[in-house]
């Protein structure tokens, strides 16, 4: 007997509803084992196909129960039976074995054995039996008193019925006997009658219920040969025909069965070939991991990298691959199974073996009632793809870190590889051009050269960028034109200013030398307002007094009008004595000429007298003209008397208006007296004034002082800012000009320079002057 | 007649007095106006003072009247009108200058008021020069001559023509 050791007290418990399925030739070697079997045996397929079926017998079981299920079968009988199996790590686990043999055209072709879940009452049962086979305490086969009723139990279904019939009719036989004896014939006649028929009926019955066993019978093996048939008597009413109704119905469903398992091994060879010829490489595994499919192109993707693999792994074979378990493929394959115990869901995994990179997607097979019931594999290659990702990768990150220059190498690739890599190159040229031409153009304007442009043709973004850039650099090109130009009209105004500004600082001296003559003369009139206040009221009296003159003045003004009034009469008196003696020097006068004529008319004689005549008429003349000068004189007098009556009268009321005006001075000093205590308050006021005249003074010149600074260093600042400027070179027209700004800003900035330098020498003596202020 | 005798009668004294250069003739100066005229004295028969005169009809303007003169009618003419020049208001100091001819026996007296007598002036006949033709307001008729006396001018009169021109022109009034 063999001994499968060793074994453990660990018990794998079998799925309820599981069905564990071998079959064996007529010698007991496994031909087939379904999925379940080998999931639960912990064997590989390959390991149980083709061995003995005894390799998961397990020592405890005893051997007369094989011995018996061997008798059995060969009988061509079923056998059915709990039993202990041993897994292959010697774990036990308990199934409902059915064993029975498999027909074909009426001989026995080998054995198939089905296993279900068995309660745990079975198991216990059968343990405590098969403890008590193995101490002897109980037999496999009935014996004594044991046989013999199970000999009696077993005997055919006719012979029973025949026996019954014969116990039932016994006591109608005693009745019969009684109706004899008692002559009643007519119940008599009736009970023979009955129990002719009943025995009549039973026979019948018992003879067809045999037939129709037999019937059954056969009919049931032509099921479980898989020859489905109409089977006789399904219109019977009685239980029979049920039978055969549920027997044609187990046929039909069989068939039907059958049919669809047809149809589904029919679908999955279509399946497999179509798997077979996919280009992904597929590995279909059970449950132990067991290979069972591998597809073209799988075969040719591991015989292609066999020659690698062996390096690595020294039990890899690609020929024998069908039918190995995936721990081929791996080191550590513990790890593997633990991860695809876990595996609930389509799941991607890379491998990398022996240079090859593989993508694999597996995804667990899960039957109809959620168990696993094995794995499918998809393998790529990614060798390839890897190797180009990879240099993409690199290529992406030395564009990342701006490494522009790195390319794809093109050697050794083919297809679409190639053709990427193509177009990632020229995805990287581009991405160069654009930004060799931005970093030339910015190269350029970091040095101040604006004349600069991108001229390479791009399109879509970098055509916009480029036209962006170009604009910007025209842009800037007008801006720093514009603002050379403002920087140099600020150049100038600022110089401007700063002149401005200095004499600003002369005229706040001068204001300060000016208010500080004003404060003086502010003093000297305050003063003065003192003084005049003070001589106001002396002023007062002498007006007073004045007054008093002049009224006297008035007195003697007319005194002097009655003088002058008597004066005048008595000239107007000489005038006319005057008069009278200018007559008689007149007819004096014409008395000598008259003499003359006389004189000479006498002629000699009148000579003497002619003479005399003469003297007479010069006296004559002599008095005339004194008359006339005393007339003339006397005149004057008159007039002059006249004049200076006049001017007394006119004194008179100028004394008058003189006495009335010293009254208004009067009241005018009295005013100026108190208009100076208002101008000495008043100058008090100016006083304050010019002290804070003088502060702010102060002020603007410390301000100007700031402003002439401020205005050099804005200067300074604008030429600086023209100087900057000059930095950039300007495209086109606009660069001459550049050259030329440059010159004469830099003639500027040479010429600012002593300005600032008198400015600032300026600025100290501003501050010396204030503080003698 | 007259004139030629009394002439000779001048120039003796002259010749007496002053040996025998020159002969002189003496002549009352007058003032009308600004100018002085002259006439010879011995045509003068009296000066005199000016009166009212009494009126006579009839007679040009520059006849002012005629007045008594110690029984003679003496008729008065006022020379600055007669000479056509512009009139004054007569004052005290007027005088009127009564002047005589002798023309045969018919002798004239006639009265001319002037502005004032000035002087009796002795002029040497050489030195008296002939009338211009223009120059003056009086007529070159009653004019004899110009003398000049002391630089001033004086205009010699012809007293005969003066009446005479008088006496046609009444006769022909």
């Amino acid at each position: 007997m063999k001994m499968n050791m060793p074994v453990t007290n660990h018990e794998v418990v079998m799925k309820s509803g599981a069905i564990l399925v071998t079959r064996t030739d007529l010698k007991g070697v496994i031909t087939f084992a379904n999925d379940a079997f080998v999931e639960i045996s912990g064997y590989s397929r390959a390991e149980l196909v083709g061995s003995s079926h005894n390799i998961v017998r397990h020592p405890d079981m005893p051997s007369a129960v094989y011995e018996e299920m061997w008798n059995t079968i060969k009988k061509e009988k079923p056998w059915h039976g709990v039993v202990k199996n041993r897994t292959k790590a010697g774990d036990f686990y308990w199934v409902n074995a059915n064993a029975m043999p498999l027909l074909e055209n009426g001989s026995v072709i080998g054995y198939i054995s089905v296993r279900h879940a068995p309660s745990r009452t079975d198991i216990s049962e059968a343990e405590q039996f098969y403890r008590k086979v193995a101490t002897n305490e109980a037999a496999l086969h009935s014996t004594g008193a044991a046989a013999f009723f199970k000999k009696i139990k077993e005997i055919s279904l006719d012979k029973k019925l025949a026996f019954a019939s014969t116990l039932l009719a016994a006591p109608n036989v005693f009745l019969m006997s009684e109706f004899l004896n008692t002559a009643d014939y007519g119940l008599l006649s009736v009970t023979v009658t009955l129990t002719v028929l009943g025995g009549l009926m039973v026979f019948k019955i018992s003879h067809n219920t045999s037939e129709l066993v037999n019937l059954s019978i056969n009919e049931l093996r032509k099921v479980s040969q898989n020859k489905f048939g109409v089977p006789p008597n399904l219109r019977r009413d009685d239980q029979f025909g049920d039978l055969f109704r549920t027997i044609y119905g187990t046929g039909i469903k069989l068939g039907s069965d059958v049919g669809r398992l047809n149809q589904d091994a029919a679908d999955a060879l279509r399946i497999i070939s179509g798997l077979e010829n996919v280009q992904s490489s597929v590995l279909i595994t059970n449950v132990n991991l067991d290979i069972i499919f591998v597809n073209q192109s799988a075969r040719t993707l591991f015989s292609r990298v066999e020659a690698d693999f062996k390096k690595h792994l020294p039990n890899f074979r690609a020929d024998t691959l069908l039918g190995t378990n995936i721990d081929v493929f791996h080191t550590n394959p513990e790890y593997q199974r633990q991860l695809l115990g876990k595996l609930s869901d389509s799941t991607m995994y890379e491998l990398e073996l022996a240079g090859h990179a593989f993508q694999i997607i597996a995804k667990p097979v899960i039957s109809a009632d959620g168990s696993r019931i094995g794995y499918i594999a998809e393998w790529m290659d990614r060798t390839q793809e890897n190797k180009i990702e990879r240099e993409i990768e690199n290529l992406v990150n030395s564009i990342k870190v701006g490494d522009l220059r790195a390319r794809i190498h093109l050697e050794g690739k083919e297809g679409f590889n190639k053709s990427l890599s193509i177009n990632i190159n020229g995805l990287t040229d581009v991405i160069e051009s654009v930004f060799m031409d931005i970093n030339a153009i910015m190269q350029k304007m970091a040095d101040g050269d604006l004349t600069g442009n991108i001229h390479t043709d791009y399109q879509g973004a970098y055509a916009q960028c480029k036209d962006n850039i170009n604009n910007t650099i025209t842009k800037i090109n007008q801006f720093i034109e514009q603002i050379r130009e403002a920087a140099e009209f600020v150049n100038n105004a600022s110089q401007e200013i700063a002149s401005g500004n200095n004499n600003l600082s002369h005229r706040v001296e001068q204001q300060a030398a000016s208010l500080e003559e004003t404060a003086a003369s502010m003093e000297e009139l305050a003063s003065t307002v003192k003084c005049n206040a003070t001589d106001m009221q002396q002023a007062l009296n002498v007006v007073k007094s004045t007054a008093q003159l002049a009224e006297k003045g008035g007195d003697v003004v007319k005194s002097a009008i009655v003088a002058m009034r008597e004066i005048n009469e008595s000239s107007n008196r000489i005038a006319e004595i005057i008069g009278v003696i200018d007559e008689i020097a007149f007819q004096t006068n014409l008395l000598a000429l008259n003499a003359s004529v006389e004189a000479a008319r006498a002629g000699e004689q009148g000579r003497g007298f002619s003479v005399v005549a003469t003297e007479v008429r010069k006296l004559a003349q002599r008095s005339a003209s004194a008359a006339a000068q005393s007339s003339e004189m006397i005149q004057n007098s008159v007039q002059k008397v006249h004049a200076g009556t006049a001017f007394v009268n006119e004194t008179g009321t100028a004394l008058m208006e003189i006495v009335g005006g010293i009254i208004k001075v009067g009241d005018l000093v009295g005013h100026i007296a108190e208009s100076s205590n208002e101008q000495s308050a008043g100058i008090g006021q100016v006083n304050q004034a010019v002290a804070q005249l003088d502060e702010i003074t102060q002020q603007n010149a410390a301000l100007a002082e700031e402003a002439a600074a401020n205005s050099m260093a804005m200067s300074e600042q604008s030429a600086k800012m023209t100087q900057l400027i000059s930095f950039f070179k300007l495209s086109n027209k606009s660069s001459s000009l550049a050259v030329r700004q440059h010159d004469s800003t830099s003639k500027k900035a040479v010429v600012v320079k002593p300005k600032s330098a008198a400015v600032v020498q300026s600025s100290p003596s501003y501050n010396s002057d204030w503080e003698e202020f | 007649m007259s004139q030629e005798n009394k002439t000779p009668v001048v120039k003796e004294t002259f010749v007496k007095n002053n040996s025998d250069v020159a002969v002189t003739i003496q002549y009352l100066s007058f003032v009308l106006g600004k100018e002085e005229y002259g006439v010879d004295i011995l045509r003068v028969q009296e000066i005199r003072s000016w009166e009212p005169v009494s009126r006579v009809p009839n007679v040009p303007p520059y006849e002012k009247g005629v007045v008594n003169l110690r029984g003679a009618i003496v008729p008065i003419i006022d020379l600055r009108e007669r000479f056509s020049l512009s009139k004054v208001e007569y004052t005290p100091l007027t005088v009127v200058v009564v002047l005589q001819t002798g023309n045969g026996n018919h002798t004239r007296i006639m009265g001319v008021v002037v502005d004032s007598v000035s002087d009796v002036i002795s002029v040497d006949k050489s030195e008296i020069q002939g009338a211009p033709d223009f120059g003056t307001k009086v007529s070159n008729e009653f004019i004899n001559g110009l003398v000049s006396v002391n630089e001033r001018m004086v205009m010699l009169l012809d007293v005969d023509k003066l009446l005479t021109l008088e006496t046609t022109e009444q006769s022909e009034n």
